[in-house]
């Protein structure tokens, strides 16, 4: 193969455009002729490719591929060169069985380099650009809202990754929608520890913002990594019996490990929430677990979408987009490369369910409850806040019950991120 | 909730109409009635729900045509040519109508509480009691009165939001949570300190038009009336003794009245009237919105969002509406501008707070007026300066860390 006439530093130049789609400065060895389409795919069948070989061990095409995907990728390039990228990572850890080493430094990195400012820089100017969090937000909002109206002492268990982020639109809508303005308990229930070192400046600042909003306000960080989070207790959670309770989980569910996660829905059954809103992306990394094509096939695609949408969601230099593909990475190796039987302790699963998965699941001891005509509105309109792309999409997959389990959020027509509300 | 303020004048209703006695001193006259305080001569009316919502109330004799209102029904009636006699209404001396409130729970129901227009008391009606019908496509917010919702639908998506650090949002909900965790609202607490230094810059008028010239440590607040805290009469008068005296309980007036809600602004009789103080301040960028373009970010904030709560707060009619919705929004109103000019009082002007479980000491004070505070912001500077860029950090740490890959040297991981 020519190397000569491939460039793949060329692209490292964070500020480079993006090459245009036809342009493809390396022939794919495997195809036969070239149309746009092949061009622009060459990243997934090459890491298919890739996978395949190492289901089948045949580590001399695993090595060769590995190579050819180290040449080829970039995190700086287009979305191929990022996938590849950030897939070769995972790969490697597998073929190699390294997985569990380079997530815990993954992990160390990213935990030094956190901080509150540039948390919060990433957070809110993803939540600008992208629907993806504020979609579970406002559907979660307006189902608790909705709950908790009449209600005078409010008490919120958060189990979430989006730093607080859902809060002030709550705490504005509770000071100003409601005649008499309730009280409000907060406990945040933090899982990953990069979340537990900016929970500080979380604190006063919510603090702070319920004060301004003139809500009687009480904010609880609890630690949740010490123990399965199904283990904690009524007690530690802090839960009275005058308080109505509500439980926001979004993208935390996930993060349980499989085994465990009936215990946390039977933990949020036990404090007799008035509604329990759930909201997870959409992608099935659970059923796969043994077996490594299919799961790299659903976190392919899962993640072609996600990159897909960063790229057009953001400015092509963003440094934003950066992080945010770069926290995938994590995942991926996660996913892929860390055999569960190994990985007790090493804390955040990340195995995503679908919806109807969750439904499965939820509905041992929950009731949907369909969002409200408003609230679907809400939600339309926040949509139409942003760039085209999005759409909601009806959950109609459930077949248990003939009630809506939820909404969907789609990326061009596909769908992403599922936002539910439960009742006991 | 909110404090009526029964005017001096209007103590006591000889009638029987008003059963409530007086027992908050008397506050500074206010131009405007508080919604629903009607004249004691006026013969109440209540109409059932039904009738109320009829659209053809007024009724010509002659040819029976109906009307929506007296004035339209007039009008008709001079074009029957009729001799004039006939002409005038009848006789004796209509008495002015006040109505009430069908619902029963609504505080409107009480002849004492009775509203002055029959348009107005519609409008309360549909707001309170009835279905709203109407729905902003924008934002979905939801409306009873067609004319409210119409009037928010010119507005929606036409505001902007500015935080104190500068940034500009088109987007209500994107603003809020900015606000919420911007550096500008931690800061405060740190300007508070600093700001004690300037207190009782205030130049003596007559108009209460206090010039600032230095940071906001006397801005008008808006917070909620504590009904505790008598109102010493001599300081009505003389409003600057109250600033002088430092005795900011003494500052504390109800602002039910709130210009920024478009209510017509009051006259000079007015103590410590918010938009009018912003007004002169400032100059007004959007004359339309009155205090709007000028109103420090929190302010704004909760602007927005009575803006939203409240449906159409310019009619004159409806101040019952302000009231009502204001016991939300005051809450809600103990703006950081908690003008906290002097530390050393902020005990005495923080304990007023007591009542209020939110509130503490950490009363922080004002943001900046938008014009006027250059010196202030060159004492400050803005927050970002103090940023530390650390994603440059990121990148060259990321995976730059020891993973070495085993036999396949050319294999980086790294992307410096």
């Amino acid at each position: 193969m020519e190397r000569t006439h491939l460039s793949p530093y060329s692209n490292h130049h964070p500020t480079t455009a993006k090459p245009p789609p036809n342009h493809h400065p390396y022939p794919d060895p495997a195809a036969t002729e070239t149309s746009p389409d092949d061009d622009h795919k060459w990243a997934s069948k090459l890491l298919r490719d890739c996978a395949q070989a190492i289901s089948d061990k045949d580590s001399g095409k695993i090595n060769h591929l590995l190579w050819m995907l180290n040449e080829l990728s970039s995190p700086y390039g287009d979305c191929d060169q990022k996938l590849a990228y950030y897939f070769l990572q995972a790969l490697f850890c597998k073929a190699t069985e390294s997985g569990q080493r380079c997530y815990k430094t993954l992990v160390n990195v990213a935990d030094k380099s956190h901080c509150f400012d540039s948390a919060r820089k990433l957070i809110l100017k993803f939540q600008e650009v992208s629907p993806w969090t504020t979609f579970g937000h406002v559907a979660s909002n307006g189902a608790i809202l909705e709950a908790f109206d009449g209600e005078s002492k409010l008490h919120i268990i958060d189990i979430s990754n989006t730093l607080c982020t859902q809060w002030p639109t709550l705490l504005e809508a509770l000071a100003t929608r409601t005649d008499e303005t309730p009280s409000l308990k907060l406990t945040v229930v933090v899982t990953a520890a990069m979340v537990r070192s900016v929970m500080k400046e979380i604190t006063q600042r919510m603090e702070k913002f319920a004060r301004l909003m003139g809500v009687p306000f009480a904010f609880n960080v609890i630690n949740g990594s010490d123990k399965p989070l199904g283990k904690l207790s009524k007690q530690e959670l802090g839960v009275q019996d005058d308080e109505a309770v509500v439980v926001n989980c979004i993208g935390a569910l996930r993060r349980v490990e499989v085994e465990e996660r009936g215990d946390v829905i039977r933990l949020f059954r036990a404090l007799n929430p008035r509604v329990v809103t759930v909201v997870e992306e959409e992608a099935d990394f659970t059923r796969s677990r043994g077996d490594f094509g299919t799961c790299f096939e659903e976190c392919l695609r899962y993640y072609t979408l996600y990159f897909d949408m960063l790229e057009e969601s953001f400015n092509p230099t963003s440094n934003e987009r950066l992080m945010l593909e770069r926290e995938c990475s994590r995942s991926i190796v996660r996913v892929l490369s860390c055999d569960d039987e190994h990985n007790i302790g090493l804390g955040d699963c990340e195995r995503r369910e679908k919806g109807k998965q969750w439904c499965v699941r939820l509905n041992e001891l929950f009731s949907p409850v369909a969002f409200s005509d408003d609230v679907v509105d809400d939600v339309k309109a926040l949509l139409k806040r942003y760039r085209t792309g999005w759409s909601l999409a009806s959950d109609q997959a459930n077949t248990n019950t003939n009630m809506d389990s939820g909404i969907l959020l789609a990326w061009k027509d596909e769908p992403v991120v599922w936002a539910s509300a439960w009742k006991p | 909730m909110i404090e009526k303020l029964v005017l001096p004048e209007e103590n006591i209703i000889s009638n029987g109409c008003f059963t409530e006695t007086n027992n908050n001193p008397p506050t500074k006259k206010r131009k405007r009635n508080l919604p629903g305080t009607p004249d004691p001569e006026a013969e109440v009316i209540a109409l059932s729900p039904k009738t109320l919502m009829a659209t053809n109330r007024f009724t010509c004799e002659i040819c029976g045509k109906g009307f929506q209102r007296d004035q339209n029904l007039q009008l008709h009636r001079r074009g029957h040519n009729l001799p004039w006699k006939l002409k005038q209404r009848t006789s004796k001396e209509v008495r002015k109508r006040v109505y009430v409130c069908p619902e029963k729970s609504c505080v409107h129901n009480h002849p004492s509480r009775a509203l002055g227009d029959l348009t107005g008391i519609k409008k309360h009606f549909c707001r309170k009691h009835g279905e709203k019908k109407w729905k902003c496509a924008k934002c979905s917010k939801c409306y009873a009165v067609q004319s409210d919702w119409k009037a928010h639908s010119k507005t929606c998506g036409t505001r902007e939001y500015k935080c104190d650090c500068g940034t500009i949002f088109s987007r209500r909900d994107s603003f809020i949570t900015h606000r919420a965790f911007c550096d500008a609202l931690a800061e405060e607490t740190a300007r508070v300190t600093a700001a004690s230094h300037f207190n009782n810059l205030v130049t003596p008028s007559r108009n209460i038009n206090y010039h600032f010239v230095g940071p906001p440590a006397f801005q008008p607040l808006s917070f909620k009336p504590v009904p505790e805290n008598p109102l010493d009469t001599t300081t009505r008068q003389d409003g600057l003794s109250l600033w002088t005296n430092n005795d900011l309980m003494n500052q504390l007036e109800y602002q039910t009245n709130w210009g920024v809600f478009g209510d017509k602004d009051d006259s000079s009789d007015h103590q410590v009237n918010a938009p009018s103080l912003f007004s002169t301040l400032n100059n007004l960028h959007h004359p339309t919105a009155t205090a709007t373009a000028t109103m420090s970010a929190t302010a704004l904030l909760q602007k927005a969002a009575q803006m939203g709560s409240t449906s159409s707060t310019t009619t004159a009619t409806n101040n019952h509406n302000h009231s009502s919705s204001f016991q939300g929004n005051f809450s809600s109103n103990i703006t950081s501008s908690t003008a906290v000019g002097n530390v050393q009082d902020d005990r005495a002007f923080c304990g007023l707070y007591t009542t209020s479980p939110m509130m503490n000491n950490s009363c922080y004070g004002g943001e900046d007026m938008e014009n006027g505070f250059s010196s202030l912001n060159e004492m400050y500077p803005p927050s970002k300066t103090r940023r530390i860029h650390i994603e440059e950090g990121q990148t060259r740490d990321f995976l730059g860390v020891g993973i070495q890959p085993i036999g396949h040297p050319r294999i980086r991981f790294d992307h410096v």
